[in-house]
């Protein structure tokens, strides 16, 4: 039906940018703001709110992944477990909030979850949550990245964001994620 | 091997492409949200002239710029100080009208809408709609009522986007119930 | 020397944010009806001003003094009003303000999605930072004879 008559010029004609451009902490914050306050209008409870977040960082996490594979790693992905999460603890990382996850634990008491530990993430930086909504976590936006990004690296998962130590994001891989790694780490 | 990027690590800067993909991930959502693109557009504008109401605030807060004298110094201020500190470009101010109370944004790069390409079907979509509502939510926070929309845009196939903005009228302060 | 309170307006007069640290004597008034008082005050010496020198107002209204405190104003291009009262020795509070504008209101309510704008500023992080700012001000010495 749109017939513009005008040629659209194609992304693909442009060349990949190297990841260089910044842009004033200031915008972001006030346009993830914006989008906090929109999702919260179409939601009634807090884990509703987060299940949105997270959607939202789906989208973007689906999208940075091609772009770091792209220009970091020569179209190759990890096979093993341990080195996937070292690449979001440091390369996504160091793509989005410019310096590496603070920390990177393993449960004690279950072989399936993970944890990424960040003191301040940069999406809760200007957030200072009201007493009646003390367990929202905006991170949750941060933590649909990482589910996106683990899905999109066939290493299923689901990803939540927690208040401890600062914000912690709980990964729990799927079953065969961890019986497929042991087979690997066999070999 | 991996080649790591190296994006310097200024606390006050955030990845220019983690803002233009948190942008994007908006607009799908508000596509999927609204059945109606102009509903999207109007959506996006409201966001905007919230974050525009806020943003001036930032803008006045690190800027140290006072009071322009008149439109065409409030369009290079918002050229050269605003659009530089808040995306990194500052467009080019052109296309006066005769009268001095209407002019455009030429914008080069458009930060939003890196990796962006508008499918056929979305004519009516005007993806970037955010920025004409900052501009018109900061403006009237320093008490000018201002008009502003796209007249062209590089998603939809122009060489250039453009900005138009339009000089409405000055805004009074209010003056409370029961005082003179 | 010390600094006894603050009110922040914005510019429909509503009173975003009050709060006192050394204010020995209270108004006897409520505190909506002393707001009030303050707001009119304030739009009056501006119009007073701005009637005094209508062409080149510059910077406008910056403080006055009684013989019993100092009255400290600074107002944004975008109609936010910071009023701080000190003792009569308190210097030039300007840079302060707008230390308070930038580093503690910009920071903490305008970027936090939780504050809706032109409400009662409610958030605790605002409310520390402020008081920790104020209270770490050589002005605030509090020698309370």
């Amino acid at each position: 039906m749109a017939s513009t008559q005008k040629t659209k010029p194609s992304v693909l004609d442009r060349p990949l940018s190297k990841g260089k451009s910044e842009i004033n902490l200031s915008t972001f914050a006030l346009l993830f703001s914006e989008i906090v306050q929109y999702c919260q209008n179409r939601v009634a409870t807090v884990p509703e709110l987060q299940n949105k977040l997270s959607e939202m960082g789906q989208h973007v996490g689906v999208k940075i992944l091609d772009i770091i594979l792209i220009r970091e790693r020569g179209f190759k992905r990890e096979v093993k477990l341990l080195n996937m999460l070292l690449f979001i603890k440091s390369n996504v990382w160091k793509s989005l909030f410019g310096k590496e996850a603070d920390k990177l634990e393993h449960a004690n008491d279950d072989e399936k979850t993970y944890y990424i530990i960040e003191k301040e993430p940069l999406v809760n930086k200007f957030i200072s949550v009201p007493k009646d909504k003390s367990s929202l976590n905006c991170a949750a936006f941060t933590a649909g990245i990482i589910e996106s990004i683990l899905n999109g690296c066939n290493f299923p998962a689901k990803v939540t964001a927690h208040w401890h130590k600062g914000t912690t994001f709980m990964i729990k891989f799927e079953e065969s994620v961890i019986i497929r790694d042991k087979a690997v780490e066999g070999r | 091997m991996s080649r790591q990027i190296g994006r310097s690590v200024d606390p006050k800067k955030v990845s220019g492409e983690l803002f233009t993909l948190t942008y994007g991930a908006l607009v799908s959502q508000l596509i999927k949200d609204y059945e109606n693109e102009d509903d999207v557009n109007k959506q996006l504008d409201k966001m905007g002239y919230n974050i525009g109401v806020r943003l001036i605030e930032d803008f006045l807060a690190r800027s140290n710029v006072g009071r322009c004298h008149d439109f065409r110094e409030t369009a290079d201020v918002i050229s050269k100080v605003g659009f530089k500190m808040f995306l990194g470009i500052t467009p080019v101010v052109t296309n006066w009208s005769p009268a001095g109370d209407e002019f455009s944004l030429l914008l080069e790069n458009n930060p939003l809408t890196d990796f962006v390409e508008l499918p056929d079907g979305h004519s009516n979509l005007s993806y970037s709609n955010i920025m004409c509502g900052v501009l018109r939510g900061a403006l009237e926070m320093v008490q000018l009522d201002v008009d502003v929309r796209f007249e062209q845009d590089q998603l939809k196939g122009d060489n250039i986007t453009e900005i138009r903005l339009k000089f409405i009228k000055r805004l009074e302060d209010a003056v409370p119930v029961g005082e003179d | 020397m010390t600094i006894f309170n603050l009110y922040i307006f914005d510019r429909n007069g509503t009173c975003l944010y009050y709060t006192e640290w050394n204010r020995r004597n209270q108004s006897g008034i409520s505190k909506e009806e002393e707001f009030k008082l303050m707001y009119g005050m304030i739009l009056s010496i501006k119009s007073f001003c701005s009637r005094l020198s209508p062409t080149d107002l510059k910077d406008g209204f910056l403080s006055y003094r009684t013989s019993k405190y100092k009255l400290h104003f600074y107002e944004t291009a975008s109609g936010l009003k910071f009023i701080l009262n000190t003792d009569i020795n308190a210097g030039n509070m300007r840079d302060n303000i707008q230390q308070i504008y930038s580093n503690i209101y910009v920071e903490n309510v305008i970027k936090n999605p939780e504050c809706k704008l032109g409400q009662q500023i409610t958030s605790e992080l605002f409310q520390t930072k402020l008081d920790d700012y104020i209270r770490s001000l050589p002005q605030f010495a509090t020698k309370l004879s």
